[in-house]
């Protein structure tokens, strides 16, 4: 009986619990029902629907109307305020590395060229510090991606909630590729273009006999061989096979130009091309390949000194105007809260905001074959969203509450729990 | 290797040697000793300083010095007569700047516990009291190398980092002989530093000189003070590397800092300002922009004899985007600005000279024709060589004309000096003859790297205009080729593999075979290569020779 | 060398919304300037004969944007071969041909503190540059009335370079109080020695001999002396407490912190004893002394009275400070007026240039931006920056490329992936096509 009251207690305390914390008090996810009255619905898929409200219960979107009643659901008012779906990071390392140049915590590039049977879902920690600092943003999703050699593992999408890195995954995995680059490594790459010519040569030669072996592997698994023990062509084989798709990391146009060409010659069959920082100087090509794109930062300089200043903000809108489909990503771990103000800009500098807000939502849950159950506010799909007061692009805005799987996050992390103790610190100044 | 007491001699009574040689001379039983002394060539061109010349003219040099020079001057009898016919003579050329025969001194290790952070000097790359005499080789094959250019004297600068010793001025004479004319004549100065002891970087150096200087010029004050009165002075304690600054400081020599671009002769001249020294600006490849500043310095100019390669810019982007059209000509202008830099200059009226370090002799008439069609008239180029670097040297009372009484420094060439086919016939210095060879040993690019890729070619035949393309590659050393011909059995195209490719200097050769009507047809073709493009002739066995013109592809995307 | 004066220009910018960031907001108002000068600031100004008027009706207005912590434009960040290299000077190696200033430019900053890198406990003297682009004469960026400012760095970098990585002091943090006291106590001796021979030198029969010249000593003389203001890198807030004691030993008052990402915890020890911190807007957990931060810093730190800017350290950021100063908004609510101040006011007090520039007042240089919306939208894009009233970037005139010189010898223009520019920290390499480095450079 007791317990029961203490839960009610605390249950009737959860508006100011939000944002605050009472001495002893741990705040956990809520799994439950919850009726988010009378907001603006951001649907992205069906326009936006004004003083709508949403029911979550079982994880998932169950009801989307005006006159929505729930007795048993928690009721959050949300007079004045926007629904949008959770946004979608399509590339970051979040989970794979805790502190930047402390080798002990970076997980996320293990030794050897061809690794794709790495799986970034088992070395991403669940309880990572970035996660809670995170999700708060309203960033509910993210790729994360090994990185390293040519083939440097397979990609996890995950939720931002979760016990296990089983709990967090949320339908989709891929194979990483760092296509042969012939950019400069930094300003001491001093290579001559001959030289650089040269390594691309043989990196080209190198991916294309491991691709063949791939394809020799899966036929010979198809045919129903028993093979010898071969993590890495199993994994591959499974790429060669279109069970999972590529992930292609290209960069500078030229070599984008070579991988639309390899991947054609190769007959590939998925294929996303990521980066593509000069996207924009190859656009047809892409759009003509029907290939889709994910790239990113957008805050982002040039790749070239001679461009345009704006070329990596205008960069996703222009691939958009030419027809590419176009996802975005922060390829942050700490700050993947960014990934509005990422869209932002893009918005900013010639994509439309409903274009970027797809952009993070429905775009990237396309490409990765999640549009089921995320990407958009609609009926059956997971409650996977949050609350704000405004443009989550705008720096200006507060998002109010974020929802995972239908578990209400707690609005705090430990830069709040920081806020909070030293806003006014006592003591103060001791003389 | 010449010890230092052994120049110091020689340097003292050389001109005493001289006579030594003609009054006593001995036997030689290698007979490689010359027979005379006294030379005189007749009738030849003869341009004793820029501007000056003197047609059917006679030159008669003795004993290493220049005797007579004019028109209707009968040879002595002990001169060797050089017929000088259609041969034009100019004073033998100054380097005033050169390494030739310069090594760099041994890398000492480091000492034990040493303090990355103070440095012993010579560690740093601070060693101003060196002499580049300690590290310098008469006999080099580089000082062969620019003789035979035409240069005759050098003011050789030593290497190492930021102040790596004295320069000395060398004459490229007869083995016999030290061929030092003076030393300790300028502290060389640079902006390079061993990277990982203080100074490591432009900053420290920077900041390096504003406290040796200053800290010289405080010990100089105190050792005279301590010469003057001793008595409660405390005695100085000895510095070289401060010793070594004290000419400097007094006035007495120049600091010659290398630059050579805007922004190093910007930091070289704001040391100059801050703290005072002479100084000689040497080795600029771009600096024209700051010929005020220069000039309101006093600081003398010595231009890089280098120019940059023109490969970037004779890039052929016909079926490139506008985009890398635009970019190009950027590249294409930025070249053309190097190129016209000496004309600047002499427009300015700045009286520049040229030096050879980092430069190469081979490209040296190249190098020389490309300034004179970019803005450089013939006679500057002259004074750049021969009056100018004599001035900024202070040797003009023996070098830099053909005047009587001048050290006989001379070049002779076939034709007039920065003429496209010209050639060195004969050099002398410190009157010693060289003679060379003119059989067009042309040092054209002959690497290889530049006919690798892929080529597009036209051929006038007979038949008709015939279009492909052929590539080239370079196979363990060796290279390969093919060719894409029309088939003459056919409508197609095939190809064809290429043999017996011969590329030397820029005189390229290759063949290959087609089948016509089960008969094998032997085609060879050859010409030259001039940046992107190929001139020559197809040869087809029995049957005549046609035009062949072919283009590089551009290997690089943009 | 010919010391040109730099451009001013005049100009009539009219109907703007004008944040002057110290008085307030005016709708619909003018700005005058004349030679490199606010001269008036009203309404239904009309402009003399020759000035050209630029009408910025819908636009905002807002002064010149401050970067107190930059590395872009020189030629040289890291003189790391000693712990104390107070001697070396950023001025001598400024680049005027970075094409990174226009781009600053294109992002509403107008003037930029260059430093020394981190690697010193004691680095080298700063400079503060306008960015004046287009000119060859590094003196020509050179903000002459700015004083003398030096670089401080405490933490993992210093220890890193010199203790762990060339096994001399120092290689903790108790090692770099020690070694910046020991500068101090030595550049004491140092000035004493050479007041006491400067006392006797004239007079006759002197026997004194000069001191040797040491012009690191000599310039933690100048800093004991009150003539240079020290920006401290760090980040713990322990070593923060530290240097404030240090200083307060030594007198010194003239301290600004930078970085300083744990400042919040020590947010009341920075408002009565320093001239502020200068912070990034949101970047932690690249290293360990910055797991523990947070990016309400700014908010923390404004509200305790601390003189707060927010800086970039990096080419990319100082293109868009306004946006970072916006993030102040959602992490710790600040209001328009502060967030503006952390980008313009405040940083020009950090540097001592504040009664110059840092905002929209009669009097002072026309350092300003026009923006086609609030400068703290997302969306907002700089439209035309000036600098001493100077049109120095347009968006609808400049040509893309912006290069001032080129390579006569560039085959192919480099692309670079990481287009990060010198920092103190680096961008971490993000999906490079080579094996990953474990080690990052700072």
């Amino acid at each position: 009986m007791r317990k029961k009251s203490l839960i009610i207690y605390i249950l009737l305390l959860l508006p100011i619990l939000t944002y605050g914390q009472i001495e002893g008090e741990v705040l956990k996810p809520q799994g439950g029902k919850f009726l988010l009255k009378g907001a603006t619905l951001v649907t992205v898929t069906n326009g936006n629907l004004e003083n709508t409200s949403v029911l979550l219960s079982d994880g998932k979107i169950t009801a989307i109307g005006q006159e929505l009643n729930d007795a048993e659901a928690r009721v959050i008012e949300c007079d004045g305020l926007y629904i949008y779906p959770g946004m979608i990071d399509s590339g970051t390392r979040l989970g794979l590395v805790e502190v930047g140049s402390l080798a002990e915590t970076q997980d996320y590039a293990e030794i050897g060229n061809v690794t794709a049977n790495m799986q970034a879902l088992t070395a991403i920690n669940p309880n990572s510090v970035s996660i809670p600092v995170t999700r708060v943003s309203g960033v509910t999703t993210v790729l994360s991606v090994p990185s390293g050699g040519l083939f440097p593992g397979t990609a996890a999408l995950i939720n931002l909630n979760g016990y296990t890195p089983d709990q967090m995954y949320t339908g989709f995995k891929g194979i990483p590729m760092n296509f042969p680059s012939s950019a400069r490594r930094g300003r001491w790459d001093k290579r001559s273009e001959e030289d650089i010519k040269k390594d691309v040569e043989k990196a080209m030669k190198e991916t294309n006999d491991i691709w063949e072996r791939a394809k020799n592997y899966m036929k010979l698994e198809d045919a129903g061989a028993e093979l010898k023990y071969y993590p890495e062509m199993e994994q591959l084989a499974k790429a060669v096979r279109g069970e999972l798709p590529l992930l292609i990391e290209v960069n500078k146009a030229e070599d984008i130009k070579n991988a639309l060409k390899w991947i054609k010659e190769k007959e590939v069959k998925k294929a996303i091309l990521t980066g593509v920082s000069e996207g924009f100087r190859v656009a047809d090509e892409i759009a003509e390949a029907e290939i889709p794109v994910i790239t990113g930062p957008v805050l982002a300089l040039p790749s070239r000194n001679s461009d345009r200043y704006d070329a990596a903000y205008t960069n996703p809108s222009k691939m958009l105007k030419a027809g590419v489909k176009v996802a975005l990503r922060t390829s942050d771990a700490e700050n993947v809260r960014n990934l509005p103000f990422n869209a932002g800009f893009a918005a900013a500098y010639g994509m439309s905001k409903e274009e970027a807000l797809k952009a993070i939502t429905i775009v990237p849950a396309e490409i990765f074959g999640v549009d089921d159950h995320l990407g958009s506010i609609e009926e059956g799909k997971s409650a996977t969203l949050f609350i704000s007061d405004g443009d989550p692009f705008e720096p200006k805005t507060q998002i109010k509450h974020v929802f995972i799987d239908g578990y209400k996050i707690p609005m705090t992390n430990r830069h709040i729990r920081l806020y909070q103790e030293f806003l006014e610190r006592s003591p103060g100044l001791v003389q | 290797m010449i010890k230092r007491l052994k120049i110091l001699l020689i340097v003292l009574i050389w001109p005493g040697l001289l006579f030594c040689h003609s009054a006593i001379a001995q036997s030689d039983n290698s007979g490689q000793r010359r027979v005379t002394g006294t030379y005189a060539i007749t009738n030849a061109t003869i341009i004793t300083m820029p501007g000056s010349i003197l047609p059917n003219a006679t030159i008669i040099v003795r004993n290493g010095l220049i005797h007579m020079v004019g028109t209707d001057i009968k040879p002595p009898k002990d001169a060797l007569l050089i017929p000088g016919d259609s041969l034009f003579v100019y004073p033998g050329f100054i380097d005033a700047m050169g390494d030739q025969g310069v090594s760099a001194p041994a890398k000492i290790d480091n000492p034990k516990d040493m303090d990355p952070s103070d440095p012993p000097n010579d560690i740093a790359g601070i060693s101003p009291e060196r002499d580049v005499l300690d590290y310098w080789d008469a006999k080099a094959r580089s000082v062969e190398e620019w003789r035979k250019v035409g240069f005759t004297i050098s003011e050789i600068v030593p290497k190492g980092e930021m102040l790596p010793g004295k320069s000395a001025l060398v004459i490229f004479g007869n083995e016999g002989s030290s061929n030092v004319i003076t030393r300790a004549n300028g502290l060389y100065a640079q902006f390079e530093t061993p990277r990982n002891l203080y100074p490591g970087t432009i900053l420290g150096i920077m900041a390096k000189w504003r406290e040796l200087y200053r800290n010289a010029e405080l010990k100089s004050k105190h050792a005279s003070l301590f010469v003057s009165s001793a008595n409660g002075i405390s005695r100085p304690e000895k510095d070289k590397t401060l010793e070594a600054l004290y000419p400097v400081i007094n006035g007495q020599i120049p600091v010659i800092f290398k630059t050579k671009d805007e922004l190093e002769i910007r930091r070289a001249l704001k040391l100059q300002q801050e703290l005072g020294f002479k100084m000689i600006l040497a080795g600029i490849e771009s600096g024209s922009r700051l010929i005020e500043d220069i000039k309101t310095s006093s600081s003398k100019v010595i231009l890089s004899l280098d120019l940059p390669d023109d490969e970037a810019s004779k890039l052929d982007i016909e079926d490139a985007s506008e985009e890398v059209k635009m970019a190009h000509e950027r590249v294409v202008d930025a070249y053309n600005k190097v190129l016209a830099e000496a004309g600047e200059f002499e427009k300015a009226k700045v009286p520049f000279a040229f030096g050879s370090a980092e430069a190469k002799d081979g490209e040296f008439f190249k190098n020389m024709r490309l300034r004179i069609k970019n803005g450089l008239s013939e006679e500057a180029a002259l004074a750049a060589l021969t009056v100018h670097p004599a001035e900024i040297l202070g040797i003009k009372d023996f070098a830099g004309t053909l005047e009587k009484g001048k050290l006989a420094n001379l070049v002779v060439t076939t034709d007039s000096l920065f003429k496209e086919n010209t050639d060195v016939k004969y050099v002398m210095a410190d009157g010693y003859l060289f003679e060379y060879d003119i059989d067009k040993t042309n040092n054209g690019n002959g690497e290889v790297k530049h006919i690798l890729g892929t080529w597009k070619y036209v051929s006038e035949t007979p038949g008709g205009s015939s279009e492909g393309t052929m590539e080239f590659k370079e196979h363990s050393g060796e290279l390969c080729g093919n060719i894409v011909v029309d088939d003459p059995d056919g409508s197609g195209k095939i190809t064809r593999e290429l043999k017996d490719i011969h590329f030397k200097s820029n005189k390229l050769s290759f063949s290959f075979s087609v089948m016509v009507e089960a008969q094998k047809l032997y085609v060879n073709v050859k010409g030259a290569i001039e940046g992107g493009k190929f001139d020559g002739t197809l040869n087809i066995k029995d049957m005549g020779s046609y035009s062949f013109k072919a283009t590089k592809e551009p290997d690089f995307k943009f | 060398m010919l010391l040109a004066q730099t451009p001013k220009g005049s100009v009539l910018i009219q109907n703007a919304t004008i944040l002057t960031v110290t008085r307030g907001t005016l709708e619909e108002s003018d700005v005058l300037v004349k030679d490199g000068i606010i001269e008036k600031i009203g309404k239904d100004l009309s402009a003399p004969k020759g000035v050209e008027t630029i009408d910025a009706s819908g636009k905002y207005l807002m002064p010149g944007i401050i970067d107190a912590h930059s590395h872009l434009a020189l030629d040289v960040i890291n003189e790391a071969t000693a712990p104390i290299t107070a001697q070396v000077a950023m001025a001598d190696v400024v680049n005027p041909f970075d094409v990174g200033i226009y781009r600053a430019l294109a992002g509403g900053t107008t003037i930029a503190h260059g430093l020394h890198g981190s690697a010193n406990a004691i680095g080298g003297q700063s400079i503060t540059l306008k960015y004046r682009y287009g000119t060859d004469n590094p003196e020509d960026l050179f903000m002459k009335e700015a004083p003398r400012t030096i670089k401080f760095a405490l933490g993992e970098n210093p220890t890193r370079v010199h203790g762990r990585g060339k096994n001399i002091q120092p290689r903790t943090r108790m090692g770099v109080e020690a070694i910046i006291r020991n500068g101090f106590a030595e550049a004491q001796q140092y000035k004493k020695a050479w007041e006491e021979y400067n006392a006797v030198k004239d007079k006759k029969n002197n026997k004194a001999i000069p001191p040797e010249y040491n012009l690191k000593l000599q310039t933690l003389a100048d800093i004991l002396a009150g003539e240079i203001i020290i920006h401290c890198h760090s980040y713990r807030a322990d070593e923060i407490y530290m240097l404030i004691n240090v200083c307060r030993d030594f007198g010194v008052d003239k301290l600004v912190f930078t970085h300083v990402n744990e400042g919040f915890k020590v947010a009341p020890e920075l408002a009565k004893y320093t001239m502020g911190a200068s912070v990034f807007s949101d970047w932690w957990a690249y290293k360990f002394e910055v797991y523990y931060s947070t990016a309400y810093n700014s908010a923390i730190l404004l509200e305790n009275n601390v003189i707060t800017s927010i800086n970039s350290d990096s080419d990319e950021l100082i293109r868009h400070l306004y946006h970072e100063a916006a993030k102040t908004q959602r992490y710790g609510g600040l209001t328009d007026d502060q967030a503006l101040s952390l980008i313009t006011i405040n940083p020009a007090k950090q540097l001592g240039i504040d009664q110059y520039v840092g905002s929209i007042e009669e009097g002072k240089q026309a350092d300003l931006v026009i923006f086609n919306s609030h400068p703290l939208s997302v969306y907002a894009i700089p439209q035309m920056t000036f600098v001493d009233g100077v049109k120095y970037f347009d968006i609808n005139t400049d040509k893309n490329d912006q290069r001032l010189k080129v390579s006569p010898t560039e085959m192919v223009e480099p692309v670079y992936l990481q287009g990060e520019g010198e920092s103190c920290m680096h961008g971490v390499e993000f999906f490079t096509n080579e094996e990953a480095s474990f080690n990052h450079s700072h």
